[in-house]
């Protein structure tokens, strides 16, 4: 049944029909009209992507080593966006539902570090064992965000499985709500700049390139903590569980598989990420407030789905790409058209792909675990 | 039966039946501790403390406070029962006892560890604690040992009460939330009521006084008896009348109403309640903006917007069953069109020129028509796409609305962050139809023909058509069914609904700024609806109601607005997916799983085979 | 008069070709049965006359008009109805909405018809309950008394029966009936075998029924057609086909598994 209606559910991939031009003309002929303005409003804004990013680079406003910079700013937040946007696509993976309340995730863990962070500055420890207290700070940010997120799965989306799509999505939003505004009830509505930690001002030089050590440490804890999943997925046992689980709950419950635990590591585990993002993120950043989560979460959501959402692979590298575009797309496409402050729609440029990968290429750049076609 | 209740006894079941049952209490206590202590640093009580519930008795601090214990206590006996331990009022009281102590003790504990840390330093990370809190409120006025002796006592004592209140026959228990419930609602009413009863004495002349209901800080003691008393009694009666219809089983569903419908007589009766009941209603809704007064009248209006938002959003949702997230783009769409269109500030009105390019009612239906054409744009690519990715790309349209609102780029044409200001109220001046008693009307007016709309479109083949396209859409496609051109025309409608509302809205302020566009209209929208019961018509107005007007109302927890309605959302989630005032079927589909459970069990005695229901193309992942 | 004419029909399924040049035809008033064991192309026959998928190629017509490419309603307009293996009715709506929904592609009444109501629309929507009602009373005293309840407490025979209520709503010329004896006992399996009788007699239509179970396939048709793995290894009376070897060996295991006589 599952496949007789799944596949039910699939359009017939067009191939090439060796028949005879009377039914191709046919095929051609009841092309529907809606297909026909799709692919002319991709065209127009294949245009004018190329065209923007030729008159700005003709127009000459930024030199190489902005651009350089704009690209090394990209693959830093990039690296942040992939280690949020794993965190949605380990539990679409296995839940199939979003968890809206990630961002809130992220934000909870990285907000109560920084009190630690002003604790230790106030010290002096903070600057006088940097390695460590970034560890301290890791560490603190990761526990409360695997809290809140274990938490979350328990109290909000445990009792729903099973139910109708509708139903998790708006429990996610309430619980992004409430989150969000109990943080902002616990610490306070402003927004408060983390201290500096001296070692990490300053740049280095590389082949060249310029690359501010906050980002360097940006991107290689990314990558770091990005290796450590890969392994824990393929190579431990909860991680093999939690792809079993995502091809098939009942099966795996059959197989001895506790589906229960296992979502909740799954749980766990995208908040450990969230909160050793949030502290990266921080690094780039400085600044919190309670409501920093929303747009990261987006974000971070919108790299899930580039990269192919349940792919974790696909993830992180739509983050990359994701944290590329926004950072020089602006500049790139815009500038050109003298669209003024640019960076103001640095939203829609994340949002402008969500939309566009959704409609051409729901499945993601990597494929996603999904067989169906959304 | 239901995995639900099945986990609930797993879960406190366990092999030695008696230290099991004190851990579970302890559980349960501990959460509610957990509980009180977040009231406590989210700032609640804190806030709180200026409201009071009965004068010189208690205030909603430390009815917050009590009824939480109380559910600790009322829980713990509760789960108690559940696990199949040993049930009587001692048991019950101990248990209740217990949680409640443990639940107290927690509560202590964090005042008197604070009171150590001294607060100043706990203050600078959890803002809540003030000295004020400490030492003011949670100290009862004296040391903060006694007040930690005290929230110790209240929650063991209040544990107990709790325990025997979930003793009690449902009937008698039910009775007494009621009556608390009604005592609550109508002391935290006062500025709501105070208003009303003063206009209705002087618009109306039938002299309502509120001094036997409220003193300054409160309700007074007679008047809360008196509202206990009334809630009390309502209940009682109600499941008197429950009790004895299900003592003459009723002979089916349908078949009263088609007994009724047969005589000649019955049908009269039915048509003809059926309209005066409406011309009721319909007369006070016009009287509402006199009762109410001016100020609640701009409450009303707002009601009236987001009634219109939801109207709208249910033909998408509720109909058609598409998630949209994003409907506060059509929201601006129409504001700022009325904006652009009206304003003599506008890019489109000449330099200097007193008044805009069009005339309101001229503006009006263009206005309707841009944004039916805006949400078909939207629409067209989008809306084959499934559930929650349906969901992200609206909300990502929504989103991309605002920031090109407020962007630089098309600031010369909407006005940027400035916004876009001297939006005139509508012709003719004299009507003054920009103040709130008036432009209410204009609001009325609207909302009734949403509902028209929405009635006859859902008892219509069209409607029939959306319904089949909920359940299976590939199915209704088969039988004819153009999935794409129902989901557009859903879309196009109530994209139009939804400018009409923010026309309003535009009018209701003056002008239009980006900051009033965002995510949350959207958030708001579907929450009403989700409240009301998706497709339900009337449920959209109690939706409006609950979670616009109360805000509104009880403005002392602006602060806390979103939490709470955040927690709303998800509660109810989880214990009534189906809303306040579902339809019948919808409660239905969201129990279906239940039911199919059920008729499964039934069904396999007789036929030895599952009966294969299919459920909608969502329902297809678990 | 030959209604449905399938020559040649290829699908495939990534590597896997599910139907392999197929040809069926139906003629006017005929009742075909097409057996087959489990997975050998026969829902996926039905799937893609009736437009769910596109062929890879072959030629489909129907009255001399071609299928190829036209999606679900509009084969539904043309006059081909069908009903699913597993039952797919809609399950929140009552009995009655159900059947109507059938009536939705030939009747026409838009939102204008819906929301200010002209006489026409408001006999168009007469028109559609009482059509509905006519072939709810098709089935006797088994659906019209239970127009109101939904659709989901209806007992299993009586959700087949409404599906092929539904199906006969949309005035078809020609019913495709996939499994409708699945999951029957013995004495509602002979009711059905009436039943499709009389849709043949009394309606005039031409059916097409996948069938696993052979004493009912013995009963009701007129020609039956065997297909394993995507092609046609038999076609003819009962008798032949199931006295033909090939059948009998793509049959073999199941015969000698369940002792099942053929």
């Amino acid at each position: 049944m599952a496949d007789d209606d799944k596949q039910m559910k699939q359009e017939a991939a067009p191939e090439p029909p060796d028949v005879g031009p009377g039914q191709v003309q046919r095929r051609l002929m009841r092309l529907p009209l809606r297909s026909i303005i799709l692919w002319l409003l991709s065209i127009t804004l294949l245009v004018g992507v190329v065209w923007g990013s030729w008159k700005t680079l003709d127009k000459g406003t930024f030199t190489t080593s902005d651009w350089q910079s704009f690209i090394v700013d990209g693959v830093a937040r990039g690296s942040v966006y992939a280690l949020i946007a794993m965190g949605y696509t380990l539990v679409y993976g296995i839940l199939f539902m979003i968890n809206f309340a990630h961002g809130e995730v992220f934000m909870s863990g990285t907000f109560t570090a920084y009190f630690m962070a002003r604790w230790m500055d106030q010290t002096g420890f903070l600057n006088s064992q940097p390695i460590v207290a970034i560890g301290v700070l890791l560490l603190v940010s990761m526990v409360v965000s695997t809290t809140v997120a274990v938490a979350l799965e328990r109290v909000a989306y445990r009792p729903l499985r099973g139910a109708p799509r509708l139903v998790p999505l708006i429990t996610a939003i309430g619980a992004s709500l409430f989150l969000q505004n109990s943080f902002r009830g616990f610490y306070g509505a402003q927004a408060t700049a983390y201290p500096q930690i001296d070692i990490l001002r300053g740049a280095w030089e590389f082949l060249g390139w310029r690359f501010q050590r906050t980002e360097v440490v940006a991107i290689v804890g990314a990558f770091l903590l990005m290796a450590g999943l890969y392994w824990f997925i393929k190579k431990t046992r909860t991680g093999r569980s939690m792809r079993a689980v995502g091809e098939d709950k009942e099966t795996s419950a059959l197989m001895g598989i506790d589906v229960d635990r296992t979502i909740v590591s799954t749980f766990a585990i995208g908040g450990l990420l969230a909160g050793a993002a949030g502290i990266l993120f921080i690094f780039l950043f400085n600044q919190v407030k309670f409501d920093m989560g929303f747009i990261p979460g987006i974000k971070a959501f919108t790299a899930a789905v580039l990269g192919g959402i349940g792919n974790v692979a696909g993830a992180g590298i739509g983050g990359l790409l994701l944290g590329v575009f926004e950072a020089v797309g602006p500049f790139l496409l815009l500038e050109g058209f003298n669209v003024p402050s640019p960076n103001q729609l640095q939203l829609i440029i994340a949002f402008g792909i969500l939309v566009l990968v959704l409609i051409f290429r729901p499945g993601g750049l990597l494929g996603s675990t999904e067989g169906d076609r959304a | 039966m239901s995995t639900r209740a099945l986990a609930g006894r797993a879960s406190v079941m366990t092999a030695d039946g008696r230290t099991g049952s004190t851990r579970s209490t302890v559980t349960v206590g501990m959460i509610g501790g957990l509980v009180a202590v977040y009231f406590m640093v989210v700032g609640m009580v804190e806030k709180f403390d200026a409201r009071g519930i009965i004068a010189g008795v208690i205030g909603l601090s430390f009815t917050l406070l009590a009824i939480t214990a109380a559910g600790t206590g009322y829980m713990a006996a509760r789960s108690r029962e559940r696990a199949g331990m040993a049930t009587g009022l001692a048991s019950a009281a101990s248990a209740g006892a217990l949680a409640g102590a443990v639940a107290g003790a927690l509560s202590a504990v964090t005042i008197l560890a604070v009171d150590l840390i001294g607060e100043e330093h706990v203050r600078t990370m959890f803002q809540s604690f003030t000295p004020r809190l400490i030492e003011g409120i949670l100290s009862f006025g004296r040391t903060v040992g006694f007040g930690a002796m005290v929230l110790f006592a209240a929650g063991v004592s209040l544990g107990v009460l709790g325990a025997l209140l979930q003793q009690t026959a449902p009937r008698m228990r039910r009775a007494i939330l009621t009556g608390l419930g009604t005592l609550l609602v109508i002391s935290m009413a006062e500025p709501f009521l105070t208003q009303v009863f003063r206009n209705v004495t002087d618009n109306f002349g039938i002299p309502i006084s509120r001094d036997w209901l409220y003193e300054r800080s409160g309700m007074t003691v007679l008047g809360a008896i008196l509202m206990f008393a009334l809630g009390f009694a309502f209940s009682w009666w109600r499941s008197t009348r429950a009790q004895r219809a299900t003592v003459s089983p009723p002979a089916g569903e349908r078949s009263a109403d088609a007994a009724g419908m047969r005589s000649i007589r019955g049908l009269v009766r039915g048509r003809a309640g059926k309209m005066i009941g409406f011309l009721a209603v319909l007369g006070l809704l016009i009287l509402v903006p006199r009762i109410v007064g001016p100020f609640l009248s701009q409450v009303v209006v707002i009601i009236g917007i987001y009634v219109l938002l939801g109207l709208g959003l249910n033909i998408v949702v509720g109909f058609a069953g598409l998630l949209d997230l994003g409907y506060v783009a059509f929201f601006a769409v129409g504001a700022y069109a009325v904006a652009v269109f009206t304003s003599p500030a506008s890019y489109l009105a000449a330099e200097g020129a007193t008044t805009g390019v069009l005339n309101f009612w001229v503006a009006l239906p263009i206005v309707v028509v841009m944004a039916i054409v805006a949400g078909l744009m939207i629409g067209a690519p989008v809306l084959r796409l499934r559930g929650d990715y349906l969901a992200i790309v609206t909300l990502g349209f929504g989103e991309i609305a605002r920031v090109l609102i407020a962007s630089n780029w098309l600031s010369e044409y909407l006005g940027g962050a400035q916004g876009i200001l001297r939006i005139p109220p509508p012709a003719p001046e004299e009507w003054s139809l920009r103040r709130p008693q008036n432009l209410y009307f204009i609001v009325l007016a609207f909302v009734l023909i949403a509902v028209f709309v929405s009635t006859r479109l859902k008892d219509s083949r069209v409607g029939r058509a959306w319904a089949a396209m909920r359940e299976d859409e590939s199915v209704a496609e088969a039988m004819g069914v153009s999935v794409i051109n129902y989901k557009l025309l859903a879309f196009g409608i109530g994209a139009g609904v939804g400018s009409l509302g923010g026309a309003i809205f535009a009018i209701q302020v003056g002008s239009v700024f980006p900051n009033s566009f965002d995510l949350l209209v959207s958030i708001n929208a579907l929450s009403v609806i989700v409240l009301g019961g998706l497709g339900s018509i009337p449920g959209v107005v109690v939706g409006a109601l609950a979670l616009v007007g109360l805000p509104e109302l009880l403005r002392e927890f602006q602060e806390f607005r979103l939490l709470i309605y955040g927690a709303v959302l998800v509660a109810l989630m989880i214990l009534r997916p189906e809303g306040l005032l579902p339809e019948v079927r919808r409660k239905r589909e969201l129990h279906e799983r239940a039911i199919e459970e059920e008729q499964y069990e039934e069904q396999v005695g007789q036929e030895g085979l599952p009966p294969v229901i299919e459920t909608g193309p969502e329902e297809r992942r678990e | 008069m030959r209604l449905l004419e399938v020559e040649n029909l290829v699908k495939h399924f990534g590597g896997v070709a599910a139907v392999d040049g197929v040809d069926f035809h139906a003629d006017e008033k005929e009742i075909v049965s097409v057996i087959g064991p489990n997975g050998a192309g026969k829902t996926t026959l039905f799937n893609v006359v009736t437009g769910f998928f596109e062929p890879d190629s072959g030629k489909m017509e129907f009255e001399k008009l071609s299928l190829v490419g036209l999606k679900p309603n509009r084969v539904t307009k043309l006059g081909i109805a069908r009903t699913f293996q597993q039952i797919r009715l809609f399950p929140n709506l009552t009995v009655l909405e159900n059947a109507m929904v059938g009536q939705h592609c030939r009747t026409k009444a838009g939102p204008f018809g819906a929301i200010i109501r002209p006489p026409w629309a408001v006999r168009e929507e007469r028109e559609i309950a009482d059509r509905a009602r006519e072939v709810l009373g098709f089935f006797g005293d088994r659906l019209l008394p239970m127009q109101d309840t939904m659709a989901f407490e209806l007992s299993y025979a009586d959700r087949r029966r409404l599906e092929i209520a539904r199906a006969m709503a949309t005035m078809p010329k020609l019913l495709l009936l996939d499994e409708p004896t699945a999951g029957m006992n013995p004495v509602e399996k002979h009711g059905l075998v009436e039943l499709i009788g009389r849709l043949r007699a009394e309606r005039g239509y031409t059916v097409v029924l996948i069938e696993h179970d052979m004493p009912v396939v013995k009963n009701v048709s007129d020609r039956v057609v065997a297909i394993d793995h995507g092609k046609v290894i038999a076609q003819g009376t009962y008798d032949e086909v199931s006295s033909d070897p090939q059948v009998i060996e793509a049959y073999l295991g199941k015969q000698k598994a369940t002792g099942q006589q053929i």
